[in-house]
């Protein structure tokens, strides 16, 4: 897996009024920490968009602040909810040869053959918790799908064993499911607290 | 209908919504969201008849989540009534929505599909709201 680049600079001045005049101007603060000192910084948010449009901690970037190098993940980032926004994101420095404990985004492959017989496919694990060196760090784990038939399941003690990868998700948790389309109940009649409401609206008129 | 099980106190006092939604926010359990734009209150009836179009529309394929839950009382006077003579009847349960909330969530349909359900179920919704899908889906499509 290739590294991605970010140019960064360094932030001078924090707080509340410098990061909101920074984004104005297009920047996102940032903020660098792990086995060194930690640094402000900030990132161009044009650059950042267009390079990650799935912001994972799987991903190593190599953050290039002037003649330095530090080689990163996104450990964390804040978003305007209403805007999509990202408004601060988080950079850990991982050390190379020391083992990392990470979320790496679960990709499904194929398509289940008990969709075909009417079934729903749902994905109940969108991230798995994992251990690794930094070489060893996968950009998603690939789960095959396509043998799945109603009813059937997949668990974490199901993946494939992968080198030098220790999953850190309990093996009983499920990944994903093929399930049988449940009939719906149209109208909640008789709900018990409905009839609380609509009982003391009676006993006070 | 949505409706909690047991309260404590029938009537409360209304209290002043303002600023945005800090949490649930953010998709959680399926791929598509529907997003509330304004501050409301949201009622059981009105949460019941958006589910309702979402899961009629997508055929009662994929899985439908309610992010919302109504567990406010309000209350209200009967028609013709004077002024005064205590606190009106409780009549309704609603639920405080702010900008950024996402109210109902869906996975395993296709996005057009979800869209027009998405329409449909804000269409029964008294505030404006907007669709949002979760960050990695496109990719998980690839």
């Amino acid at each position: 897996m290739e590294n991605k680049t970010l140019e960064v600079k360094v932030r001078d001045e924090k707080g509340k009024s410098a990061s909101r005049a920074l984004r104005r101007e297009g920047m996102i603060p940032s903020i660098i920490y792990g086995h060194r000192e930690p640094v402000s910084v900030s990132v161009s948010a044009r650059e950042f968009n267009s390079k990650f449009k799935i912001i994972s901690e799987s991903i190593i970037i190599d953050l290039n602040l002037g003649k330095e190098t530090y080689h990163c993940i996104v450990k964390d980032y804040q978003e305007n909810a209403m805007r999509g926004t990202i408004t601060h994101i988080d950079f850990y420095e991982i050390e190379k040869g020391k083992s990392l404990k990470t979320h790496v985004p679960v990709h499904v492959e194929g398509a289940p053959l008990g969709v075909k017989t009417g079934g729903i496919f749902e994905t109940a694990l969108h991230e798995l918790e994992i251990e690794c060196l930094p070489k060893d760090l996968p950009e998603m784990i690939t789960v095959n799908v396509s043998s799945l038939e109603i009813g059937q399941s997949i668990h974490v003690a199901d993946l494939k064993d992968m080198p030098g990868i220790k999953f850190l998700t309990p093996k009983d948790a499920l990944v994903c499911a093929v399930v049988r389309k449940k009939e719906v109940k149209e109208s909640g009649e008789g709900d018990s607290g409905e009839a609380v409401v609509s009982s003391s609206v009676q006993s006070e008129e | 209908m949505l409706s909690p099980k047991r309260i404590k106190y029938r009537k409360r006092m209304r209290g002043r919504m303002r600023g945005d939604a800090n949490r649930g926010n953010k998709i959680s359990y399926g791929d598509f969201g529907l997003m509330a734009l304004e501050h409301k209150w949201i009622t059981n009836r009105q949460i019941e008849a958006a589910r309702v179009a979402i899961t009629r529309h997508i055929k009662r394929g994929g899985k439908v989540w309610i992010r919302i839950f109504p567990d406010i009382p309000y209350t209200k006077k009967p028609a013709e009534t004077r002024m005064g003579k205590g606190k009106g009847n409780p009549e309704a349960w609603v639920a405080a929505v702010y900008p950024g909330t996402v109210m109902f969530e869906v996975a395993g349909v296709a996005q057009d599909l979800v869209e027009s359900a998405m329409k449909l179920a804000a269409s029964k919704l008294p505030i404006k709201t907007k669709i949002i899908i979760r960050r990695d889906y496109e990719a998980q499509d690839d």
